[in-house]
């Protein structure tokens, strides 16, 4: 990790070189509670601070909702290829939680079998990162994932009249080096930046119960009364899983022309919240109650992974808390399952 | 980032199929076909081996893609077979298709499997509930195939009626052979069934295998586990030494989407075939 100063006044000629020479994404106001982040081809369209995003960042451009992955013609030979999408972007103006998302994705998607599909566009992508205000729903401290270690090239801070910036790959610091102009830091920098992580950290109001979740969850496991009762309002919509920045459930379908000569194969955003999630050929659904798959759904987000990874799968990011018809409370929840266990 | 060195360029990703053809159907059942697949590719059809109890994504271009375990002898080289009932989307239109058929293919797949190899010099039984039997069958044919290196061998094997036992020819022929018991299971007899009557489960307390010395493969319906395991477990058979193959819904097959989750266990990387002690705290899994 290299550690350099920008000053605030050339900030906005470094963003415009690089909208210039880049497909650059970024946060771009929706509507008037809502970000977007989209191609951005001038510096005005783009707003930094922004609390909610519409659809997780990261996500949808490594693994958007609908991806070919495979093109083959029909005919007296078959013939098959692998579709692999890729091009150099930067993704500009992404925060901590978003990006520990991002590297929670890039370890699932790296796990025995590697997915060629996620690895190229993530391999081509250029992060610059950037603290964003945290909503009233948001715990990421308590999934520790309110600061990136890593995942990013480089990572702007703003202090007062410059940016304490983080530089941790080498291809970020050629962007720095290419395109603009920094300075070493000093121990004044230093300590304003300590400061300001210290007083960002105070932002976040919400705290969960995490620690104790994983001997807990096996504890109240078979409590289905509890679970009913969590469930209860649960639709089965499955807006929890789309708005999700590290869910990666999927379907693959199979698209053929209308000409029946050429097809593909295509994967879709799936939701382990829908009944259809566990059925099987024949009619059996292995999990057919919605409390069991709203079990599993934290099953999966807050203990599967520190099994198999020593992570969470989930940033705190508040998002599903949001985005749930049904006011369903994942830190709500994780909270309750601690309180009637210690009854 | 981080990940780069690990990344293999391949000419194909993971959600490439191989292209196969179809070379012969053999009828079964009224519901089920078994499938004799052979590869076009050689240097495909050279490489391609796998294990018992392993499986493979089937792919009818146009249609979609859809798990089935392999039934074959692994021995067997230049082919492969799948039986497959007509319960889905694939299986249905597979019933459908002609000899010549090109098809797609993924695999094989799953780390576990029936551990042939273990099982050496052990007796091992064989308990085989309706549809089951089919990836039994293929750990069933290496057994055979290498009869010397096992001690007994028992099938037990329920069925629904007569009409459904399915590998009605190849059962005959071990009965010919006498080194290996088997015990038929009918629900429903029809008035020429002179076997057992009844459900598989019945048959566990008369087997007389040591409970130290005996691996045991159990393959059926979700329904069909619990029972079978209270009454092995009533013969103080080792949890570890019993082994089940599970199925669940798959979309890929190399452990991505996540659709075969039970637990931090995902059947088609971790699976298909489990020992009961890896899964008896695994809730949801039996």
């Amino acid at each position: 990790m290299l550690y350099k100063i920008l000053e605030k006044g050339i900030y906005k000629d470094f963003i415009k070189a690089l909208i210039s020479d880049y497909e650059f994404i970024g946060p771009k106001k929706k509507d008037k509670s809502e970000h977007d982040f989209v191609l951005i081809k001038d510096i005005s369209e783009l707003d930094t601070n922004y609390m909610r995003t519409t659809i997780p960042p990261a996500k949808k451009i490594l693994f958007p909702p609908n991806e070919q992955l495979v093109a083959y013609e029909l005919g007296e030979n078959i013939n098959v290829r692998s579709v692999v999408e890729s091009s150099k972007k930067i993704l500009f103006g992404i925060n901590a939680w978003d990006i520990n998302g991002m590297n929670f994705l890039d370890k699932f998607f790296t796990t025995d079998f590697i997915d060629e599909n996620y690895v190229a566009k993530r391999e081509k992508l250029l992060v610059i990162g950037m603290d964003s205000e945290p909503t009233e729903t948001n715990f990421s401290p308590s999934m520790g994932a309110e600061y990136a270690k890593d995942g990013f090239d480089i990572y702007l801070t703003e202090l007062k009249n410059r940016y304490f910036v983080r530089i941790a790959t080498p291809k970020g610091n050629e962007i720095v080096e290419n395109y603009t102009k920094t300075r070493d830091v000093s121990d004044e920098d230093f300590k304003e930046y300590d400061k300001y992580m210290d007083d960002y950290r105070m932002k976040f109001k919400l705290d969960v119960a995490i620690k104790s979740f994983y001997d807990d969850f096996e504890s109240i496991y078979n409590d289905e009364e509890f679970w009913k009762r969590v469930a209860k309002d649960c639709y089965s919509c499955g807006s929890c899983n789309l708005v999700c920045p590290t869910c990666f459930c999927f379907n693959v379908k199979d698209d053929i022309e209308l000409n029946l000569k050429s097809g593909k194969k295509i994967r879709e955003w799936d939701s382990c919240m829908i009944p259809e999630y566990g059925l099987v050929a024949g009619g059996h659904n292995f999990r057919p109650d919605k409390e069991n798959r709203l079990k599993q759904r934290y099953r999966c987000k807050l203990k599967t992974f520190i099994d198999k990874f020593g992570k969470y799968a989930c940033v705190g990011c508040g998002r599903c808390i949001e985005a749930c018809l049904a006011k369903i409370n994942i830190a709500e929840d994780i909270n309750s399952v601690k309180k009637e266990v210690s009854i | 980032m981080g990940f780069e060195a690990q990344v293999k360029k391949n000419k194909n990703t993971i959600y490439v199929p191989d292209i196969a053809r179809i070379t012969r159907i053999e009828y079964l059942s009224p519901t089920e076909k078994v499938f004799k697949i052979v590869f076009d590719d050689e240097e495909k059809r050279n490489s391609f081996s796998f294990k018992p109890g392993q499986f493979v994504e089937l792919t009818l271009f146009g249609l979609g893609e859809a798990p089935f375990s392999i039934v074959s002898n692994p021995t067997n080289k230049d082919f492969f077979k799948l039986c497959i009932r007509n319960a889905g989307n694939i299986s249905n239109a597979l019933h459908r298709m002609v000899e010549g058929t090109k098809i797609g293919i993924r695999g094989p797949f799953g780390n576990g499997y029936f551990p042939y190899d273990k099982m050496k010099n052990h007796n091992v039984l064989l308990i085989a509930g309706g549809l089951g039997i089919a990836p039994l069958m293929s750990l069933i044919r290496y057994i055979l195939h290498y009869r010397e290196d096992y001690k007994e061998i028992m099938v037990i094997y329920g069925a629904v009626n007569p009409g459904s036992i399915l590998f009605k020819n190849e059962i005959q022929y071990w009965s010919n052979r006498g080194d290996i018991s088997l015990c038929l299971s009918v629900d429903n007899p029809d008035n020429k069934w002179t076997g057992e009557i009844g459900v598989c489960t019945k048959l566990i307390p008369r087997v007389d295998f040591p409970s130290n010395d005996t691996y045991i493969v159990v393959c059926g319906p979700p329904i069909m586990y619990r029972y079978v395991i209270y009454e092995l477990e009533k013969k103080k058979f080792k949890p570890e030494n019993i082994y089940l193959s599970l199925e669940r819904r798959m979309e890929c097959g190399v452990g991505k989407c996540n659709h075969c989750h039970i637990g931090d266990k995902l059947v088609c990387v971790d699976g298909p075939v489990f020992n009961l002690w890896e899964i008896r705290n695994l809730k949801e899994a039996l």
